[in-house]
């Protein structure tokens, strides 16, 4: 497990929440308990209205591809023998957009406006990273 | 109308280069050294005229002022530094230019230098700091998915728009096919041969929908700049390029660097965005309209950035670019030459600055065989909103 050669995403004081529930296969969210809205990447504050107050609360898990590509050049070795594979931006149910990929169907079905569920890669010890399905192979 | 203090009272003096290429032997600061000195003798002044640095350096030297400073045997008293990145173009030749109005400095000399070829594994890759920085780099990185280079960011914008709007691959080659096209009448040009249709859907697919010639060159080179007051450029040897009107690169929520406003990239909100008065306030410093506008210039580092500059200062509607770049109109002796040496996708990669420099030498009608007949207002200006119009 420790050779996870990929990078992971650096956690910070407004992003640990987030990963501690990936690692428990929950996907939650930063919600303001001012104006109601959900935001992501999760930052200090509500981007909307500036409140502090903040609230996670589970997200449904469930979104539609808004837009895709399939990378097809090895910038990075660890990703070499992935090529080619995709990586996708979700617009969750709740409005904000997550960078993820999709597993579970061939590149040549990505689409923009593709319904997704989402699925939990354990990648290394220490985080989980949130990817998706298609709705009707979960 | 509202009075703009700064319209006119700054102008590009002086103008030099490198020799643009790969793998050139010279390091980045003496690429720097050779551009400075050839700007200076353009500009009939000495180094010992240079008071200001505007520096936007790039791979892989970083940012130190002091070290270019030192190097060149410079004695400053005003600074502005930025790296590389299309989105600091503006900044660099805005800063300078308030720096001589508001008399800061005398003459800034405003420096890139580029060894991209040196270390070219980096960009992109485990290296690449910027890409794999915490939440990933400017552009949508996103290095756990594998997203770790520009490009990537480049290619989540084309493809929503091509989803939205119908646009194809097809449509977007006109982008590097027009620009090759001006190369080929640029004697500094990297790239010598005609690019065509079917060649560019041939070319192998780097990251979907990008292909080959839709990603910009990997170059060495530098580029020099020498901004003065509008008085003193007028004493001097050649005839003064004017900054006339500016404004600065926009950010929020609503905007993703490599897509229109309000495309739905990141968490910008969904809407067809077309230009207000705020988005334009360029040509209205200016004293001008979009339509004065005789040659435009962006940063073309991907193709689709092109088409994203287009429907940002409304040249056309949202959707509309990859349709209105058909039939030679941003090609040579087009309706509105775009990057006219080249740019990034068939010149090189100086940072922009190349089509900077392109801009001086249209202002000055010494162009050669790709003068753009009676160029008056030609204008800089990028897919995330800033613009620098010059005239001469």
């Amino acid at each position: 497990m420790s050779e996870y050669a990929k990078p992971l995403p650096r956690i910070t004081p407004d992003t640990q929440p987030f990963w501690d529930a990936l690692r428990e296969r929950r996907l939650i969210l930063p919600f303001c308990a001012e104006c109601g809205r959900a935001h992501l990447p999760p930052g200090p504050v509500c981007p909307f209205c500036f409140s502090d107050r903040l609230a996670w609360r589970p997200a449904a898990g469930t979104g539609t591809i808004s837009t895709w590509t399939v990378v097809h050049k090895a910038w990075f070795p660890a990703f070499a023998d992935d090529v080619p594979y995709n990586v996708v931006q979700v617009e969750l149910d709740e409005g904000p957009r997550l960078t993820a990929s999709v597993v579970g169907m061939p590149n040549e079905r990505l689409a923009v406006g593709l319904r997704v569920v989402i699925d939990f890669d354990h990648a290394a010890a220490e985080v989980t990273l949130p990817r998706f399905r298609p709705v009707e192979a979960a | 109308m509202a009075a703009f203090p700064i319209r006119d009272q700054a102008a590009i003096a002086g103008i030099g280069q490198s020799e643009y290429g790969r793998f050139l032997p010279d390091s980045q600061l003496k690429l720097g050294a050779k551009a400075l000195k050839a700007a200076l003798d353009d500009a009939g002044l000495t180094r010992a005229d240079v008071d200001g640095l505007s520096i936007h350096l790039g791979w892989p030297l970083g940012v130190d002022y002091d070290r270019v400073a030192e190097s060149y045997g410079l004695d400053v008293r005003w600074v502005s530094q930025t790296w590389l990145h299309g989105r600091f173009v503006t900044s660099a030749i805005q800063q300078a230019a308030m720096a001589v109005a508001c008399g800061l400095a005398n003459v800034v000399a405003c420096v890139t230098a580029i060894s991209f070829t040196r270390e070219r594994q980096i960009l992109g890759g485990p290296g690449d700091a910027e890409g794999t920085r915490e939440d990933g780099g400017t552009h949508g990185e996103s290095p756990p998915y594998g997203l770790t280079a520009p490009a990537g960011g480049a290619a989540l914008g084309m493809q929503r728009y091509m989803a939205l709007y119908g646009a194809t691959s097809r449509e977007l080659a006109a982008v590097p096919i027009a620009f090759r096209q001006h190369a080929l009448k640029s004697p500094h040009a990297v790239m010598k041969e005609p690019l065509t249709l079917e060649s560019h859907q041939s070319a192998r697919m780097v990251v979907d929908p990008l292909r080959l010639y839709d990603c910009c060159l990997i170059t060495d080179g530098a580029a020099v700049a020498l901004v003065t007051s509008a008085e003193r450029a007028r004493d001097l040897k050649q005839r003064p390029v004017y900054v006339s009107g500016m404004q600065g690169l926009r950010s929020g929520r609503d905007e993703f660097i490599f897509a229109p406003r309000n495309l739905g990239i990141n968490q910008q909100p969904v809407a067809r965005w077309r230009p207000g008065e705020r988005d334009l306030l360029a040509y209205r410093m200016a004293g001008i309209e979009r339509k004065d506008i005789n040659g435009l210039y962006t940063y073309d580092a991907f193709s689709p950035l092109v088409l994203f500059t287009l429907e940002r200062f409304g040249f056309c509607g949202p959707g509309e670019a990859a349709k209105w770049v058909q039939n030679g109109r941003i090609g040579p002796g087009g309706e509105l030459p775009m990057n006219t040496s080249g740019g990034l996708l068939s010149e090189a990669h100086v940072g922009g600055w190349n089509s900077i420099l392109e801009i001086v030498r249209q202002l000055r009608g010494a162009a050669g065989e790709r003068q753009i007949p009676n160029a008056r207002h030609l204008q800089w200006g990028t897919a995330w909103g800033d613009a620098v119009v010059f005239r001469n």
